[in-house]
């Protein structure tokens, strides 16, 4: 028997001698035998450190002289103290591992009893062997198991934006926390196909500065991530581990750097990167689809706003500043970003509605006849059927068409109240109104200052305007950045 | 974050942070961790938000997805790491 054999053996017995199953056997065979100990002996008879008690340890040599049996069966024999002991052989396979021994019995016990001893020892090593094999499955299949499960749940959490900027971000968040590592940034390809662009890096010691240094862009084959996109081989070593991010081409790299324990990072991290950036390449590339199809769907409400334009300007359109404010009292209200997508669209064409109904009455001074206002009613639902033929303007109607209501349900087309105005709509009657009163509308007389304007819709909060949107209103415009939003007729 | 043994004597608590000690690398959502720790997800949540709290756990959310990981506080792992090792003595 070599040394590795001796040593797996010696392991065995160990394990064995110290195991549930084991201890159950101690108990049945205890009363079996009628008060006895037990002891372990390995394959040459010496006392299993840590195998349970055995005071007898002279035994082992005194059985040693013994092995004149193929030591298959058990041995019944008088020790030195002139007293009965019974042994087992532990067999596994066609190998014998050790020995169990049961020290001064009170009297010779019979075959029978025997037999029940042997017949509990091969189902204690059976129990054992279950023991082992589930515990192997759960020390191998386990991680594999939760490692799964996390990259799962990180496909999840990426599948859940389509924004470029939060979606980066978060690929990066989320790669610092798989790796454990203090640093990562992430890199994507510039249209040249000769440089690196950083768009993440996140260094949990510092805060890094998006005109810093190591948001410099990096020349294919220069650097650690430079080497990686050229090649598009992973890249391994103590302290950094770096992937290509690749659909067809390559289009980026994740890096890690440093580990927050100071380990090394080992081949199963690496492993569980090249997954991630798997994931993450999918989730890029939906994004950069969705960015595009945004805009698509920006040039043609551009296109459209042109024309309407072109038949009557700023009738059917308002001015950038109006876009800007309405998405400025959005960002306030912290609204979801699809409602912002929205709001957008919708801002770009918030009078639509009108585009059916009479100069004569659309430009009219001074306050309309109820047969006029019932015009304006039928009209601008009719208008809005120019645009439901456009898909990604379906969520945008309620908007446009609702944003003339008022919240205590005074307004048009429908005398809706309240919350149940969609939120982009009350948003939009602020900035409606607002622009309305600071600029020269033509049918809408008299311009007033920003401050008394501002008064004004602080006045109405709660009557005509979602006290909401009317406070992030007030919020945006103490902003220093209000003046910006204003531009020229501020 | 609250004195490490007060922490640990939360069954839930403790059963979390011996995971993540386990495998410091998961992330996982609040009935994914309860799988794998076999207990009643609302006291998993429960002990979750209060981990989250003390900063010991770190959560990501996106729409519908709240997902839970370690810190990478370097000094809150190495001092749960001495308790769970203490513990094991």
């Amino acid at each position: 028997m070599n040394e590795s054999e001796k040593r797996e053996k010696q392991e065995f017995l160990i394990r064995f001698s110290r195991s549930s199953s084991v201890s159950a056997f101690r108990k049945i065979c205890s009363k079996i035998l009628r008060k006895s100990r037990c002891a372990f002996l390995d394959a040459e008879y010496k006392p299993v450190k840590y195998g349970g008690e055995c005071n007898h340890l002279k035994l082992g040599k005194y059985l040693a002289r013994l092995k004149s049996n193929p030591l298959r069966e058990y041995m019944l024999f008088r020790c030195n103290c002139n007293k009965i002991c019974l042994s087992f052989p532990i067999i596994q396979g066609s190998s014998v591992y050790g020995h169990v021994l049961f020290i001064h019995l009170n009297k010779e016990p019979r075959k029978t009893a025997i037999d029940s001893v042997r017949i509990c020892m091969d189902l204690a090593l059976k129990e054992f062997q279950k023991e082992r094999e589930l515990n192997k499955l759960y020390e191998t299949i386990r991680p594999r198991a939760i490692a799964l499960s996390t990259i799962h749940t990180i496909h999840r959490l990426l599948s859940s934006t389509l924004n470029m900027d939060e979606l980066i971000e978060r690929i990066a968040r989320l790669t610092l926390q798989v790796m454990r590592s203090r640093h990562c940034s992430i890199m994507l390809m510039d249209e040249s196909k000769k440089y690196l662009i950083p768009k993440a890096v996140i260094n949990l010691d510092e805060e890094i500065p998006k005109t810093g240094p190591q948001y410099k862009k990096i020349r294919l084959g220069v650097k650690l991530e430079g080497r990686v996109a050229k090649t598009g081989k992973a890249a391994l070593s103590r302290n950094s581990v770096c992937v290509p991010l690749v659909e067809e081409d390559i289009i980026g790299v994740i890096s890690a750097r440093n580990k927050t324990n100071d380990a090394p990072f080992d081949k199963f991290e690496l492993e569980i990167l090249i997954t991630l950036a798997e994931q993450a390449v999918i989730a890029v590339k939906n994004a950069e689809m969705y960015e595009e199809q945004e805009k698509m769907a920006y040039g043609s409400i551009k296109t459209l706003a042109a024309l309407l334009d072109s038949k009557s300007p700023n009738t059917f359109t308002h001015s950038d500043q109006f876009v800007k404010m309405v998405l400025a009292i959005a960002e306030e209200m912290k609204l979801p970003r699809e409602d912002i997508t929205n709001l957008h669209y919708s801002a770009l064409l918030p009078d639509t509605g009108k585009f059916s109904i009479p100069d004569e009455i659309l430009k009219k001074p001074g306050s309309l006849s109820s047969a006029e206002y019932d015009i304006i009613k039928k009209q601008h639902l009719e208008s809005l059927k120019i645009i439901e033929h456009l898909e990604f303007l379906k969520p945008a109607i309620p908007i446009i068409r609702h944003h003339h209501e008022r919240y205590d349900g005074a307004g048009y087309p429908d005398g809706l109240k309240g919350k149940a105005i969609p939120v982009g709509a009350r948003v939009m009657a602020v900035a409606n109104a607002f622009e309305a009163m600071v600029s020269a509308r033509p049918y809408k007389g008299k311009k007033i200052s920003i401050f008394q304007a501002i008064k004004e819709i602080e006045k109405n909060k709660g009557t005509q305007f979602d006290p909401e949107a009317v406070d992030a209103f007030i919020e945006v415009a103490k902003k220093p950045e209000f003046k910006n939003i204003l531009g020229a007729s501020a | 974050m609250k004195n490490v043994k007060r922490l640990f004597k939360n069954e839930a608590v403790r059963k979390i942070l011996l995971f993540f000690n386990e495998n410091p690398n998961c992330i996982d959502t609040a009935k994914g961790i309860s799988l794998w720790i076999s207990w009643d997800i609302n006291i998993i949540q429960k002990a979750l938000n209060q981990l989250v709290e003390e900063g010991i756990i770190t959560s990501h959310q996106a729409a519908s997805t709240t997902a839970y990981a370690y810190t990478n506080n370097k000094e809150i792992v190495k001092k749960i790491e001495k308790h769970v090792k203490s513990m094991l003595k």
